[in-house]
C-alpha cells in the first residue's frame, strides 16, 4: 500500500496528543506499521504509547553531540504494539527557535530514511505559528491534515486559522497538502457535535469523528497508557477505532475555505 | 530589492546597520568587536573594512571576532555561544569589547544586553545592529556612537577651548584631509580638538568626551547623536563640518561664539584664501558643466552650484559631466581638491 502521512493540528490543550496516540494505537491494531512523530518542544506526544516515559528527542541528541554523531536507533523508539515513536523536541522555553528545530528534525529524519511505514502520524503543536511548524504540511510530508477542535469558540478560531495555513500551502504548485477532516474532541457542551459539523461544512470539509469527553481518558493517562491499551472494551476506545477506520477509508481531501471572524462568531452564537 | 544597479543604490551609506557600527567600533584602538552571528557577517565586513583602509593608505586588520553561530545555536539560542566568545576574547586583555548583533540573533530573540550585562573585567558594550529591521549604514554609525558615549564621564561646566569631532566618515576616501581642514580652521581661532569621536583613538579617550565645550558633527545625519550627547553631557553641537563658500564663515562664527573666542581675523584670512583659490581656477570661467545624474543629496548639489557660479561657470543639462563628491566639499581645501578634478574633466 502507499504510505499515508497525516498530521493533526489544533489549539493547544485540545487533546491532539491524546487523539494522536489513541489513533496510532488503533491503527497499529489493524496490523499497520505506524510512525508517530511529536512535533512540539513539550515532547509529550508519544508518552502514553511509551508507557509514561519521555523518550530522548532528536533535538536533545543534536544539542548533546551534534547531528553527525546520531544514529537512527537513538531517535526511534518502539512503543505500544510496535508503534514507532519519535519526538522532535526543541529549545528550552523562551530561547532559540523551535520552528527551526522542527525543520532540522525533518532533515535528520530524511537523512536516515526514517519516514517509512504504512502510516505516519504527525502531532503538531497548537498553531502554525511560523514556517517551521508548517513543515509537516510541506511537499513530501503530510498530505492529509486533520483539525482537532472542541465546540469552544477559541478552539474553532485556532482551527479556522490552521485552515488559512492549509489554504495558503495548497495553492503552491507542487503542494498536495489538503484538509482531510475535522475531529471533534468534545467538552460535552450541548449541540457541540452539530456546531463542529457545521463548522466543518462551512470550511469545505466534514466532521470525521465525534469523540465525547470521558473520564476513562484521564484514568488511562494516570495509568500511563492509551485508552486503546488500558480499556479496550470501553465505548471511548471504540470511538478511536472508528476514527482509525474512517481515516483509512477517507478519500475526501479538500482545499479549505476559512471563515471570516464575524461568520465564525455568529456560527457559535447559532448553536449556543 | 533594487533592479537599478546605479552607484546611488550601491553606495555604502545605504548599506547594512552592522557595517555602519563597525566603521565606528573598529576605530577604537584597543577594542575588540564581537559580531554575534554566523561567521559570514564578520567575514564580509572584515574584507570591506580592510580593503577600505588600504584604499585610505592605512594597513589595519580590524579586531573582529565572530561568535560563529551554526544551526544548533539558532535552534537552542546563541546566548551561551556569545558568553563563551566573550570569555575567550577577555584573555587577550582588550580595553573594551563591543558586541554587535546580526539579523538572525534578533530574529530568534537572543538577549544580547543580558549577556553583556554580566560583570566582567572590562566594559562589554552591546550595539543593536540587526540590518533586517530596516536601518541603514548611518543608523549603525549612530547606534554605535550612542552606545560608546555611555563610557564618557559626565560633563562638567568648563571654559576649555576644545571641541569634539563627532562621527567622522571613517570609510570615506578623504577622511584624513577633511579632518585636517577642520583642524586648521579651528586653530585659526585658537580652538583645539579634545576627542575624535571616533577615529583611531584609545578607549580611555572616550571617558574624556565630556571635557569639550562644543561637539562638531560630521554631517546633519548625526543630529540624533548630537542631541543624545547634549542631553547626557550638556555639550551643545553644530550640525556639520563647514560646507562650501559661505559655510566656512558660518562655521568659524558659530564655533567662535560657542567657545567664547574672537573670529574676525580668521574670517578675513579665510575670505582671502578663498578668493586666492578661486583665482587659481579662473581658467574654468565660462565652461559649461552639467550636474545631471548627480548621485548626491540636494545639500551637496546646492554647494557645488554655488561654487560653479562663483567661478562664472555655466550650468546646463548638456554641459560637460564633472565629478561630484557624495558629500559636500569640506572647507577651502575640499573645494580646491574638487576644482582640480573639474579642471581635469573639463580640459580632458
Amino acid at each position: 500500500m502507499v504510505m499515508k502521512q497525516i498530521a493533526l493540528y489544533g489549539k493547544g490543550g485540545i487533546g491532539k496528543s491524546t487523539t494522536s496516540a489513541n489513533l496510532s494505537a488503533a491503527l497499529s491494531l489493524q496490523g499497520l506499521d505506524i510512525l508517530q512523530i511529536g512535533c512540539d518542544p513539550k515532547r509529550d506526544s508519544t508518552r502514553m504509547l511509551m508507557h509514561g516515559s519521555f523518550i530522548p528527542t532528536v533535538m536533545d541528541l543534536v544539542r548533546e553531540r551534534g547531528d553527525a554523531a546520531i544514529t537512527l536507533p537513538e531517535i526511534v523508539y518502539s512503543g505500544f504494539n510496535g508503534v514507532r515513536c519519535v519526538e522532535a523536541g526543541g529549545p528550552e522555553p523562551g530561547v532559540g527557535c523551535a520552528g527551526r528545530g522542527i525543520i532540522a528534525t525533518f532533515q535528520i529524519l530524511e537523512k536516515f530514511g526514517a519516514l517509512t511505514g504504512d502510516v505516519i502520524v504527525y502531532d503538531v503543536l497548537g498553531d502554525v505559528v511560523c514556517g517551521g511548524f508548517a513543515m509537516p504540511m510541506r511537499e513530501g510530508y503530510a498530505q492529509e491534515i486533520y483539525l482537532v477542535t472542541s465546540g469552544e469558540l477559541m478552539s474553532l478560531y485556532a482551527a479556522n486559522n490552521i485552515c488559512k495555513a492549509i489554504q495558503r500551502l495548497s495553492s503552491r504548485v507542487k503542494s498536495r497538502c489538503r484538509l482531510a477532516g475535522v475531529i471533534c474532541n468534545a467538552k460535552n457542551q450541548p449541540r457541540e457535535d452539530e456546531l463542529v459539523a457545521e463548522f466543518a461544512r462551512k470550511v469545505n470539509s466534514t466532521l470525521v469523528q465525534y469523540i465525547p469527553r470521558d473520564r476513562v481518558v484521564q484514568v488511562a493517562e494516570l495509568n500511563k497508557k492509551t485508552v486503546i491499551e488500558f480499556e479496550p472494551a470501553s465505548a471511548q476506545a471504540e470511538h478511536y477505532r472508528v476514527l482509525a477506520r474512517r481515516v483509512m477509508e477517507n478519500t475526501r481531501f479538500t482545499i479549505p475555505t476559512p471563515l471570516e471572524i464575524d461568520d465564525l462568531e455568529s456560527l457559535a452564537v447559532e448553536f449556543m | 530589492m533594487t533592479l537599478n544597479p546605479s552607484p546611488l543604490n550601491l553606495c555604502r551609506s545605504g548599506g547594512c546597520t552592522l557595517t555602519g557600527a563597525l566603521s565606528v567600533t573598529t576605530h577604537v584602538r584597543d577594542a575588540v568587536t564581537v559580531v554575534h552571528g554566523p561567521k559570514g557577517c564578520t567575514h564580509h565586513n572584515f574584507s570591506l573594512l580592510h580593503a577600505t583602509s588600504i584604499d585610505n593608505d592605512a594597513f589595519i586588520s580590524p579586531n573582529l571576532v565572530s561568535t560563529g553561530l551554526l544551526e544548533t545555536e539558532i535552534i537552542f539560542g546563541g546566548e551561551q555561544a556569545l558568553d563563551r566568545t566573550l570569555d575567550s576574547v577577555l584573555r587577550h586583555n582588550p580595553g573594551v569589547i563591543f558586541v554587535l548583533s546580526t539579523c538572525i540573533v534578533d530574529t530568534i530573540g537572543d538577549d544580547v544586553g543580558m549577556v553583556c550585562g554580566k560583570v566582567r573585567s572590562v566594559p562589554v558594550i552591546p550595539v543593536p545592529t540587526a540590518g533586517f529591521l530596516g536601518g541603514t549604514f548611518q543608523n549603525g554609525v549612530n547606534n554605535a556612537l550612542i552606545a560608546l558615549a555611555g563610557m564618557a564621564a559626565p560633563g562638567t561646566k568648563n571654559e576649555s577651548r576644545t571641541v569634539n569631532i563627532i562621527g567622522e566618515k571613517n570609510l570615506e576616501y578623504e577622511v584624513r584631509e577633511n579632518y585636517c581642514e577642520v583642524s586648521r580652521l579651528l586653530s585659526e581661532i585658537g580652538v583645539s580638538v579634545n576627542t575624535r569621536f571616533v577615529h583611531d583613538i584609545p578607549s580611555e579617550q572616550i571617558a574624556r568626551l565630556g571635557e569639550a565645550r562644543l561637539n562638531i558633527l560630521r554631517d546633519p545625519a548625526l543630529i540624533p547623536v548630537g542631541k543624545y550627547l547634549k542631553n547626557r553631557l550638556g555639550i551643545p553641537y553644530i550640525p556639520s563640518f563647514p560646507f562650501g563658500i559661505s559655510g566656512t564663515f558660518t562655521f568659524l562664527k558659530t564655533v567662535a561664539d560657542a567657545c567664547g573666542v574672537e573670529c574676525r581675523d580668521a574670517v578675513d584670512e579665510e575670505r582671502a584664501l578663498q578668493e586666492a583659490t578661486l583665482a587659481d581656477f579662473s581658467d574654468l570661467a565660462g565652461s559649461t558643466v552639467s550636474f545631471e545624474n548627480a548621485l548626491v543629496d540636494q545639500d551637496c548639489i546646492q554647494t557645488v552650484r554655488n561654487l560653479a557660479r562663483a567661478l562664472s561657470m555655466k550650468i546646463k543639462k548638456n554641459g560637460r559631466q564633472v565629478p561630484l563628491p557624495t558629500t559636500p566639499p569640506v572647507g577651502v581645501a575640499g573645494m580646491r581638491r574638487l576644482l582640480h578634478r573639474w579642471r581635469r574633466a573639463i580640459h580632458a
